[in-house]
């Protein structure tokens, strides 16, 4: 094992103890592999303020590229970051390539016995796996069976992969459902190489990115022939999701859309992407969630990956998806216990590499050795993909054992046993010290024409001791990088264009997904919303914080539009409320910080905060930035507590601040393509209604508007400084209303709202065959027609009857735009549910 | 004896469905005793999709698919079924141990086929408790089918019948501790019963004749689908039994299909995207044309 000395403040690395485990760096006699020789020798130039230096950057950088994996706890969603020891793994050159044969093998063998469970079931017929492999295994799914038995199920394959006491590779585990990791590595990859100090690289470490490339040249194999250019889509569970950092990464990195179950449809026998501009059919699916939620019609669930129909569409071959539905069988441990006859039988070659030796309790040979053996053992499930509910028979008392061996009788086909693994040793850096971790590392292979290629390189995971492990990713106190070494000096290859290719120029992003487009929508909607309760709030704060706020003849239209608004209860939008004053005063910090306020101002930025996570992809990375931090500074405040309404004040005040720099993000970083119009179509949409609900609170029946109220008006559409340059300090009702509703060259006035919602209307895309307008032009046409129409006397009239009733109207048509929009281009989709036929008895 | 059956499933909402994805299974499989003589299906709106294809338990399946948006669908499932006499069993046939033997040996691919019926499924359970439950059915070499009689009989005279007691989703635990439910959840119990005794059970969706009372003209419409189970019994092949009604159908079970439980032969299932929760109403008629 490796320990720390730190001689003269330089990093060093020796052997300690030898004992039980395998140690990666070292051999026996305390000399560095050749693996490592190089790499070792250059650490003693490193000192330890430099390498903790770098350690602190690395993290920096994986926190800033939002590496972080969605960890549920009891209920609450908690985003833990992705850590990265910026010591290596290093294997030599021909080690390697016999891991490397060893893996490429183990998939095509993995590859034939899902084909052949979910086809011909040869191997079951002749005995060589029992059926209870397929039949009391939840993880087998009918509905899969003869899907179509082109090409290879297993188009990516990931392996777990340990090293024993006596050096040798061993599998623990098979990944084929839907591996993750690849892109972790990649990530690891890259950051490590930012990070590294300079006397630590090394040229002739192999590169990742040729095996991305033979990903992306699998996916485009699995078209067919006769599509040029396949269109592929990385299908993910959604942000909810452990891996979703990753599903975000690789589809960017690949150049795949990424979507959700609800951006796809089946239309007769395709699936299609619904996108801003229509239907795009699909060729190529890569599925990154359960496979059993796939086709809610065929399989039951409502997952957010799911498309109802899909697996009609598969069967009758005109959409691919991989890994191919059914890949995940191979994950039952029990298959491990046949792969060596497996391998004779489909291969007619024996194993390269070794599993874990397992043992399955269905058989009775296999059972007697297990009761004889229980102490080396590990004993698990044999149906479900291991990594869980591990019971370590070298821990069990006599009472324990007796109780366990009591379980696997009661249903011996349940239970394999496999051997314990004393994890092989690998130096850490953590903390500034140098201390002894124990590895497991993930590998990867992707199919290609006949075989499979594996990634030179993986995920080192490492723990403190070198007991089992949970063998999900994002198990393990942290990762590393694994390096292959060369014997050449390794050219530079990525999947990102050479720098000097020339582009044909784009003004568009390929494809805008309908999901997107309604999530941007509600973020536009919610960021305006927000801006405007914050100065409603501190113009109703500021007018309770005088010291004789009774007197405040303007505070009852102003409370009036807060309850109007839904931000605090109705019963306080009373005109006779002043007895209620300091009650009010008093209630109003709690009316503000509730979230369950539905049109509140904290579930305006929990909205907020929401849709710019998943969208994140769509806004500049300072964008989400500035919204992540802005919700999580005004989020914790409220939830905190306010006690008085200064602290509201103190709070909503940073509020306004924070909100305009989002605003600002938005308007000076977002291209003027449909993402940003469906957006700025939500705050334009937003903001006209809000700024009419708040005239309308203001309005009173019988007389003119009173000057205070005027002047709050002006304060709360934030016009103050223009109406002064205007008009000095003459307060008259027609130029304060001409500034908020029919002004056009005013960016908050109404007028100014629907003319830009008129430009974002002729900008959606629309079936040009029809010679009428379509429904969402002529309500917008309505409302432009609406206020253009108020005239000068209109806005003196005193009481302003006849614009209150414009602004009625104004409404309704604003509001049904909206909703013909979301109808026609944004929400197609929604959850599906499930309906079944009941039985009723005959009598 | 021919019979002619309506089967009616009709789901209305408030609001429009925009899209729903459905499945059925209402076409009577053909077997050693039942001819489908001719079965179609009417489907109201007209489907924007339909397909059909033989499951995974050789069962005939539709796929119907609604992209225009409706208020209500409605299913109609006719069929013409000829049903002969059940053969006579040998009772004195093989001991239930031989038959359980050879299926989990599973040499033949009659008992491979039949092991599959023999594990858990997501409706039937299997516990040492259910298991106990048959034993006083199953003294040592006695023939399976009079074991198989007399669990049943057992069963009827322990569980009692009731439309209230249960949904369409009771686990058979529940079943079991109430000792009530209705025929769906009395095939689901026995079939737990039986599996957990080491013998295979699969679930059969259908339809029952049924006769007015004495003195009443027969109602048209009145009649509903029906469930029972079907146990292999080696050399016997697979000998269906009616647990809510205690007996072995003959000449009045005319059969749709068969799976491991309800769940893979619901005979209408779906999903469906928008509207509200769709009300469901089903109407059977099962007439005699032929005695």
């Amino acid at each position: 094992m490796s320990t720390l000395t730190q001689t003269d403040g330089f990093v060093s690395v020796t052997r300690s103890a030898p004992g039980h485990v395998y140690d990666e760096a070292y051999d026996r006699e305390g000399k560095p592999r050749a693996a490592w020789g190089k790499f070792l020798e250059s650490l003693k130039q490193v000192s330890n303020s430099e390498l903790t230096h770098r350690s602190e950057q690395a993290e920096l950088q994986l926190l800033e590229n939002g590496v972080t994996f969605n960890v549920f706890q009891e209920g609450e969603q908690l985003q833990r970051p992705w850590r990265l020891d910026l010591l290596p793994v290093i294997v030599g050159a021909d080690e390697w390539s016999s891991v490397t044969d060893g893996l490429r093998q183990r998939a095509r063998l993995l590859d034939l016995v899902v084909r052949d469970c979910y086809h011909e079931r040869r191997m079951i017929r002749e005995g060589v796996l029992p059926p209870e492999v397929l039949f009391a295994n939840p993880g087998f799914i009918r509905a899969f069976v003869g899907l179509n038995s082109q090409g290879p199920a297993i188009t990516s394959y990931a392996a777990e992969l340990a090293r024993g006491a006596n050096g040798e590779w061993r599998v623990m585990a098979d990944r084929a459902e839907a591996p993750a990791g690849a892109a972790f590595a990649l990530e690891n990859r890259i950051v490590a190489s930012r990070t590294l100090p300079g006397v630590l690289h090394d040229k002739h470490v192999e590169r990742l990115a040729p095996f991305f490339l033979e990903v992306q040249n699998s996916l485009k194999r699995l078209a067919g022939r006769q599509t040029e250019n396949p269109r592929i889509v990385l299908l993910s569970p959604g942000a909810a999701y452990p891996y979703y950092f990753e599903d975000v990464y690789l589809a960017r990195y690949l150049g795949y859309t990424l979507v959700e179950g609800a951006d796809l449809a089946v239309r007769d026998d395709r699936v299609f992407l619904k996108t801003l501009a229509g239907l795009l059919p699909i060729d190529v699916i890569v599925s990154r969630g359960v496979e059993r939620w796939l086709d809610p019609l065929e399989l039951g669930g409502s997952e957010p990956h799911g498309v109802p129909g899909l697996l009609r569409v598969i069967r009758e071959g005109k959409v691919k998806v991989a890994n191919r539905p059914g890949s995940g069988l191979i994950e039952s441990p029990i298959f491990m216990a046949f792969l060596p006859q497996l391998c004779r039988q489909l291969l007619g070659e024996e194993m390269l590499l070794s599993s874990i030796p397992t043992w399955w309790c269905g058989d009775g040979e296999h059972f007697d050795y297990v009761k004889e053996h229980l102490k080396e053992l590990v004993i698990k499930p044999a149906f479900q993909a291991s990594g869980n509910d591990e019971i370590i028979g070298m821990r069990l008392g006599a009472a324990g054992k007796q109780e366990l061996l009591e379980r696997i009788a009661s249903a011996p086909h349940q239970y394999v046993a496999q051997e314990l693994i004393a994890r092989s040793a690998v130096p850490v850096y953590h903390d500034g010290r140098v201390k002894t971790g124990h590895m497991a590392v993930r590998t990867f292979a992707v199919a290609t024409e006949n075989d499979y290629s594996v990634m030179p390189g993986g995920l080192v995971r490492v723990a403190a001791t070198a007991d089992p492990m949970v063998l999900s990713i994002s198990a393990g106190e942290g990762s590393k990088d694994l390096w292959v070494l060369a014997k050449e000096e390794v050219q530079p290859v990525s999947l990102l264009a050479a720098e000097g290719t020339p582009v044909p120029l784009r003004r568009t992003s390929a494809v805008f997904p309908s999901r997107v487009a309604d999530d941007l929508f509600w973020f536009g909607q919610s960021l305006d919303r927000a801006d405007f309760l914050c100065r409603l709030l501190r113009a109703v704060i500021d007018r309770l914080s005088t010291e004789s706020a009774n007197e405040v003849t303007e505070l009852p239209s102003l409370i009036r539009a807060l309850a109007d608004q839904g931000q605090i209860e109705p019963a306080f939008a009373i005109d006779a409320f002043s007895p209620q004053m300091p009650n009010f005063t008093d209630e109003l910090p709690r009316m503000i910080s509730n979230p369950d306020e539905t049109r509140g101002l904290v579930a305006a930025i929990s909205e907020l905060h929401r849709l710019a996570s998943l969208e994140r992809l769509w806004m500049s990375p300072d964008t989400f930035r500035q919204v992540r931090a802005t919700a999580a500074v005004f989020l914790s405040s409220a939830e905190n507590g306010w006690t008085s309404i200064v602290d509201v004040s103190e709070a909503v005040n940073h509020l306004i601040l924070e909100l305009a720099a989002i605003s600002g993000l938005v308007h000076d970083g977002m291209v003027r393509g449909p993402a940003w119009r469906v957006l700025d179509f939500g705050r334009r949409v937003e903001r006209a209604r809000d700024t009419i609900s708040l005239l309308k609170s203001t309005f009173s029946e019988q007389q003119n508007i009173a000057r205070p109220v005027l002047k709050a008006l002006l304060e709360v559409i934030d016009c103050r400084m223009t109406y002064r340059s205007r008009y000095l300090d003459n307060l008259q009702q027609n130029a304060v209303l001409d500034l908020c509703i029919t002004d056009e060259t005013c960016p908050r006035s109404i007028a100014f709202q629907i003319a830009m919602l008129v430009e974002h209307v002729d900008a959606l895309p629309s079936e040009t065959a029809s010679l009428l307008r379509s429904e969402e032009k002529r309500a917008v046409m309505a409302a432009s027609h609406l206020v253009r129409m108020i005239s000068a006397e209109q806005l003196e009239e005193r009481p302003a009857e006849e614009v209150a009733n414009t602004l009625v109207n104004l409404d309704v048509h604003l509001k049904s735009l909206s909703e013909i929009v979301t109808r026609k281009y944004l929400l197609h989709s929604g959850v599906p549910r499930q309906i079944t036929s009941e039985l009723e008895l005959t009598q | 004896m021919k019979y002619r059956i309506v089967h009616e499933t009709r789901y209305s909402s408030a609001e429009p469905i925009s899209v729903g994805h459905n499945e059925a299974w209402l076409t009577p499989r053909t077997t050693g005793t039942q001819r489908c003589l001719d079965h179609h299906l009417e489907i109201e709106p007209t489907p924007s999709m339909f397909s059909s294809r033989v499951d995974y338990f050789g069962n005939l399946m539709s796929q119907f698919v609604f992209n225009q948006g409706y208020h209500t669908m409605s299913v109609k499932s006719v069929s013409e079924v000829e049903l002969s006499p059940a053969p006579d069993l040998d009772e004195t046939g093989p001991a239930w141990e031989e038959v359980r033997e050879s299926v989990l040996a599973h040499q033949t691919s009659e008992d491979l086929e039949a092991y599959e019926y023999c594990f858990e499924s997501p409706r039937c359970r299997l516990t040492p408790e259910f298991g106990e439950y048959c034993r006083e059915s199953f003294p040592p070499g006695r023939p399976i089918v009079e074991g198989l009689r007399d669990l049943m009989e057992r069963f009827f005279e322990d569980f009692e019948n009731d439309p209230n007691a249960t949904n369409v989703s009771t686990p058979v635990d529940q079943v079991f501790r109430q000792r009530r439910g209705v025929c769906q959840d009395f095939a689901h119990m026995m079939i737990s019963m039986v599996r957990s005794w080491g013998l295979a059970a699969r679930y059969v969706s259908g339809y029952l004749r049924t006769y007015p009372p004495p003195g009443k003209p027969r109602l048209v419409g009145a009649d509903a689908s029906h469930a029972w189970l079907s146990v292999y019994c080696g050399p016997l092949g697979w000998v269906d039994l009616d647990p809510t009604n205690n007996l072995l159908p003959n000449l009045e079970h005319v059969t749709i299909g068969w799976g491991r439980d309800y769940g893979d032969v619901a005979p209408v299932k779906g999903v469906y995207i928008g509207g509200s929760s769709p009300r469901l109403s089903v109407s059977v008629d099962m007439a005699v044309v032929e005695e």
